[in-house]
């Protein structure tokens, strides 16, 4: 649980795992303003089992990034009483209940069951009373979240999401020969001037030579900006009704692939020309079935809102005096971070890169916090060999002549005399006894690697035990290790 | 306006030049083509009388304006090509400001009658190398007060950093959709790179309601594509010498347009790019068909392009001085106005012009000596000079140019023109698009040699016909000829909507075509709409293909199973359900004596031709008529086309009775359809004709008969 232990302490993750939200109560944006009214109701933490999820490997991460999360230091100063719900299986709950603070309402799926966050909002949907924000759990950011809440009050939005740069990867991921990295599919996101409007979105899988785009979209948003190295942060501001939409819709299976392009796409059919077609779509609505449901008969009005933003000469454009939201009901807004931490960690290459990056941000974060993270009850049996860029889990013993660099060191571990640790994650209760030499590795729960082991770019498995002198280079895991370790992390599997 | 001429010059002195040593070498003088010539005939019938650069804006002709702007931006020399009229136009420029000896931009003519595009043009600049760095190049009705002296810069710069790799940089204003200076025939469409400016893709709109965008655009290094549909093309652009040397390369290029696509395909092979520059303050619009004539004639008299105004008088002609009051009332030297005359607003009166009492006035230019009587209502009106325009005259949205007449009493709707030395009235009111001009409209083949276009389809129009004038086009002491096909027969009809459209230019249309096209991706989700179109397609080119078998079967005397065979091919070609095939069967046969029929007014002749037709082709139809089914659906065929050709309703009877004397379709199913609830009101309509209902009749009683003679 290093990760989380690091970020824990840091307070870096300003409670990202927050959150219901209101509808706006007026139409001002101000931050300010809103804020004490803004006693969130509802959060969702959706804790996929990681489907997602390239390798069983990466389940304990997952579990890492949970604890990190759940250990905020402060909540964000708009959400004072923040409930959150977490969607999980049994295993992570019991972690879960034993190391938060937070007041935590905790689904449980079984375990057997395969299901998608759309599946889990479709379970926990009698809790969800009002909007909703909804993101995974691998996901580790220091986005300030009033961003993309504000966002999505603001222009009292249908959804309002999150996004970033992708980023290259930089060094080799252990486990795995050379940089093979999977060729993804690129998403086409197209914004409008502001940088905020959410216009398009295409995935390169769906589109043949071209991309196709509408022209009565460019008339209402006559310019815009196609990007493609974006990625999805998997955080998403919903409103009620699509939650309600999911539920009566059972034909979504996905927010990311299937609901978000859905409702971007809807953005620009007007709701006018579809009281004119209503009876088609009734008929149609008997012979689909659900197929033919659409999004606007969610839609609720409100008609004191309604009242309220037709007294206001507030609008969210500019150019002309046109009603507050013109356009059609269904609006989508995206924040995209220029610049801050934010991974989703769905592989072993993003947890390592992650790993590095809190690390390198530690003392940025913290402040007045100590410049060494170093827990208090850490133990160094001589003269401290920690470099200043490390992190270290409690109840750890660190012998004499060691020097850690660039690493992340979790709890009850003991490291023995002579042994040196270069970028590297060690995890909890992990024993590396005299004359080791560890070099960009990970090491997973009780390993125990011998006298004089001499290991590069390798993934040890829990519980894993590495015979002395024995020489592992670029390999990944041995052989017979290998297949072992990876047993071992599926029973083990959240 | 002398310190931005300055500027200009200023900014040109600043960039690198091509020679050998930029740093010290001054850049030479900045030179500038302008293309007198639009190479099509969007104006005729105006500019028959008198060249499109010619043409007065605000009074002041078009041309002016540009060179004003080429001039204001730093221009030293100027290379003016002309081909349609050179010589009026030549004269025109000799005689204003710009040949005088203190002009600080020397004109250059170059003319000749060959020039049949702006490639020529260019690939004539080329041969005779007239240019010797980097130019402006501008068409003839450019209004524009944009300084390009940045543009100029960064245009510069990039070719010295890149190695010449950029030939061109244009430049846009922004303008959002729905601009009155945007006219749908000009919309652009543009992609570009966010971060250099430089043109990825460049489209026309022509009224497409789904751009395509190729993935090569974002295949490349470029973080961020910008899409943009807030652009309207001046039609001015900064060219290096290269530019000429590729239209000379490329001898196939037309237009600037071409230029563009060729050398955005071409990029990867060529390695030549183009660049952009948007300018958002500065006014800058190309007049290309009417409607932009009144608008950018508007946003002259609303000082949109200052300090192009006016009063400013800045071709410095005598007779073109104003004086500018309030609400943009604009009036020059003795101009009378009787009493109780209003200028409401956006008015500009020209010299010597005699308006008469009781007038109301908006939005308007009149030219010079113009005579206008009293209680005259002119909106939106364009007068030029010379004009006479009598007592109770109402004229909205037209343009009236030079001595032309119009009489007592005379009603002009939008969009009408009257050419040159045009009479019309007393006493008449012209419909909206009317167009008059003393050249009749079948005149246009003689000295059309140098056009291209497609105009010569009024050409066969009876000739003899229009000799004298048409009192009930022109008014009784009128003179002119309508523009405009007699309607006769449909195509013709659709032609004369072309006509009018090409004349003042297709109007913004804005929103509505939004909603209906939501209407489109509302139910079906996006790949459902895309599949429907091509299949829609493949109907229509089935049905032609099928038309083609029917006249080869006709004229080569096909056997009919060899018709079929050759109709199943198609079939399975274009992937046609059975039920496709049954209409468009029935249509094309249907059809088919029309085509040579002169009108379709005539009932009796075509059914003489379809009779035999039908004769023919029953083993055809035989062949696919065979379930219940689908003889409702060749009835439904049958009734489609009646309903669309509604003078040969008459014949449907005799048509009925043909296919069932030939045993194509069986009385019950005729019953049955003629019974059918469920219709429109037309198809009711249709229904209730007497000889179908004794048809009808016919077949009941004989079914009767039949039927009792079956239980005997």
């Amino acid at each position: 649980m290093l990760v989380g232990e690091g970020l824990g302490d840091l307070g870096v993750v300003e409670s990202p795992l927050v959150v219901g939200v209101r509808p706006p109560h007026g139409v001002s944006s101000a931050e300010s303003g809103c804020a004490p009214r803004f006693a969130a109701q509802l959060g969702i933490l959706g804790c996929g089992r990681g489907g997602e999820c390239v390798s069983a490997v990466t389940s304990c991460p997952a579990a890492s990034a949970i604890s990190l999360g759940l250990r905020p230091r402060h909540c964000h100063p708009c959400l004072h009483h923040v409930e959150v719900i977490v969607v999980t299986t049994k295993e992570v709950q019991k972690v879960l209940n034993s190391e938060t603070k937070m007041k935590l309402d905790i689904v449980c799926i079984p375990d057997d069951a395969d299901m998608g966050t759309v599946d889990s909002l479709r379970h926990i949907h009698q809790k969800i009373k009002t909007d909703v924000l909804v993101l995974s759990c691998d996901l580790i950011t220091d986005v300030s979240l009033h961003e993309v809440v504000d966002l999505f009050r603001a222009h009292d939005a249908t959804l309002s999401m999150l996004m970033k740069k992708a980023h290259e990867p930089t060094e080799v991921v252990p486990g795995q020969k050379g940089k093979t990295k999977p060729v993804e599919q690129r998403d086409f996101i197209g914004v409008d001037d502001t940088g905020k409007r959410l216009l398009f979105m295409a995935n390169e899988a769906d589109l043949d030579e071209e991309l196709v785009i509408k022209r009565s979209i460019l008339q209402k948003h006559p310019r815009m900006h196609i990007r493609t190295g974006l990625v999805d942060a998997h955080l998403y501001c919903l409103k009620k009704y699509v939650v309600d939409f999911l539920v009566e819709n059972r034909s979504f299976t996905s927010i990311r692939s299937e609901l978000i392009p859905y409702l971007v796409r809807k953005q620009f059919s007007s709701p006018e020309s579809l009281q004119q077609g209503q009876d088609n779509k009734e008929r149609e609505q008997k012979r689909k079935d659900q197929k033919a449901l659409d999004i606007y008969s969610f839609i609720k009005e409100d008609s004191m809102l309604e009242f309220g933003s037709g007294k206001s000469c507030w609008n969210n454009h500019r150019g002309d005096m046109n009603e507050a939201f013109p356009g059609g009901k269904v609006r989508c807004y995206v924040h995209i971070m220029k610049g801050g931490l934010c991974y989703r960690v769905n592989t072993l290459g993003l947890y390592i890169e992650a790993n590095r990056q809190v690390r390198s941000r530690v003392n940025l974060a913290c402040g007045t916090r100590a410049r060494v993270c170093v827990h208090r009850d850490h133990f160094v049996t001589h003269t401290p060999p920690v470099g200043s860029d490390n992190i270290m889990g409690s109840s750890t013993q660190v012998g004499e002549k060691t020097s850690i660099k660039h690493s992340v060191i979790g709890s009850s571990c003991t490291i023995k005399d002579k042994v040196k640790i270069t970028n590297c994650i060690v995890m909890n209760s992990v024993t590396v006894e005299e004359g080791c030499s560890l070099q960009n590795s990970v090491l997973c729960h009780n390993a125990v690697i011998e006298k004089g082991a001499d290991i590069k770019d390798c993934l040890i498995g829990s519980g894993q035990r590495l015979e002395p002198k024995g020489e592992q280079r670029e390999d990944g895991l041995r052989r017979s290790n290998l297949q072992k370790g990876l047993l071992l992390f599926q029973s083990i599997w959240l | 306006m002398a310190a931005r001429g300055s500027a200009g010059k200023r900014g040109a002195g600043s960039g690198g030049s091509r020679g050998p040593d930029p740093q010290e070498e001054p850049p030479p003088p900045l030179q500038a083509v302008l293309v007198a010539d639009s190479f099509n005939r969007r104006f005729f019938p105006i500019s028959k009388d008198r060249p499109r650069a010619l043409l007065p804006l605000a009074n002041v002709a078009m041309i002016d304006y540009t060179l004003e702007f080429l001039t204001a931006t730093g221009v030293e020399e100027t290379f003016v090509f002309c081909c349609w009229k050179s010589a009026e136009i030549k004269e025109h420029l000799q005689k204003s400001k710009w040949c005088r000896r203190t002009s600080p931009n020397t004109l250059r003519f170059v003319t000749s009658d060959l020039y049949r595009s702006l490639g020529d043009v260019l690939r004539d600049v080329d041969a005779k190398s007239l240019v010797r760095s980097d130019f402006i190049l501008v068409s003839g009705d450019v209004v524009s007060n944009i300084n390009v002296s940045k543009a100029l810069e960064e245009h510069r710069l990039r070719r010295k950093q890149d190695k010449n790799v950029s030939v061109m940089t244009m430049i846009f204003k922004e303008s959002s959709p729905g601009h009155r200076a945007r006219c749908q025939e000009d919309d652009i469409i543009l992609a570009m790179d966010g971060a250099t400016n430089r043109v990825l893709h460049y489209q026309r709109t022509q009224g497409l309601k789904r751009f395509r965008f190729p993935m090569s655009l974002f295949q490349s290094n470029i973080e961020e594509v910008q899409v943009r549909h807030d652009l309207l093309d001046c039609r001015i652009s900064i060219c290096s010498p290269q530019v000429a040397e590729l239209f000379t390369d490329n001898f196939d290029y037309q237009t600037l347009d071409d230029f563009v696509r060729g050398l955005l395909v071409n990029e990867e092979v060529l390695g030549n790019q183009i660049h952009m520059h948007a300018t958002a303050e500065e006014y800058g619009a190309h007049v290309s068909n009417l409607l932009m004539y009144e608008a950018v004639c508007s946003d002259i008299i609303r000082r949109w392009v200052y300090p192009m105004t006016p009063e400013m008088n800045f071709t410095d002609d005598k007779t073109q001085s104003y004086t500018h009051s309030r609400h943009n009332i604009y009036r020059g030297a003795e101009v009378s106005l009787g009493q109780g005359s209003v200028l409401e607003e956006n008015v500009l009166i020209g010299q010597g012009t005699v308006i008469g009492s009781k007038c109301t006035i908006i939005n308007s230019v009149i030219g010079q000596n113009c005579k206008i009587g009293d209680k005259v209502i002119l909106d939106r009106a364009f007068l030029w000079n010379d004009v006479r325009i009598a007592d109770d005259v109402e004229i909205r949205q037209s343009i009236i140019c030079n001595e032309a007449d119009v009489k007592k009493g005379v009603k002009l709707n939008s969009h009408c023109v009257l050419t040159s030395l045009v009479v019309v009235g007393p006493n008449i009111t012209l419909p909206e698009g009317t167009v008059i001009s003393l050249h009749p409209p079948d005149e246009e083949e003689d000295d059309d040699d140098q056009f291209s276009d497609d105009s010569g389809v009024n050409k066969e129009e009876s000739k003899a016909k229009l000799k004298g004038y048409n009192e009930a086009e022109v008014g009784a002491e009128g003179r002119g000829y309508l523009w405009k096909a007699e309607d006769e027969n449909e195509v013709e009809v659709e032609e004369e909507e072309e006509q009018r459209q090409s004349l003042w230019g297709p109007a913004l249309d804005l929103g509505e075509e939004s909603e209906t096209e939501s209407d489109l991706s509302l139910g079906s989700e996006q790949p459902d709409s895309r599949y429907v179109s091509p299949q829609l397609d493949d109907v229509k080119v089935f049905q032609n293909e099928v038309l083609g078998t029917l006249q080869r079967g006709e004229e080569e005397n096909v056997s009919c199973d060899n018709l079929v065979l050759e109709i199943n091919s198609l079939k399975y070609a274009y992937n046609i359900g059975m039920k496709e095939v049954m209409q468009v069967l029935s249509k094309v046969v249907l059809e088919f004596p029309l085509r040579q029929l002169d009108t379709e007014t005539d009932p009796q002749r075509y059914c003489v031709l379809l009779i035999p037709l039908l004769k023919n082709w029953t083993p055809v139809f035989k062949n696919y008529i065979k379930r219940a089914s689908d003889h409702l659906d060749a009835l439904y065929a049958i009734e489609e086309f009646f309903l669309e050709h509604e003078k040969l309703c008459t014949s449907l009877a005799k048509v009925l009775m043909t296919f069932y004397q030939l045993e194509i379709l069986a009385e019950e199913m005729i019953l049955s359809w003629f019974s059918r609830q469920d219709t429109s009101e037309k198809g009711r309509q249709l229904r209730k004709n007497q000889r179908l209902q004794k048809f009808i009749q016919w077949l009941e009683e004989a079914e009767e008969e039949s039927s009792e003679g079956d239980q005997d």
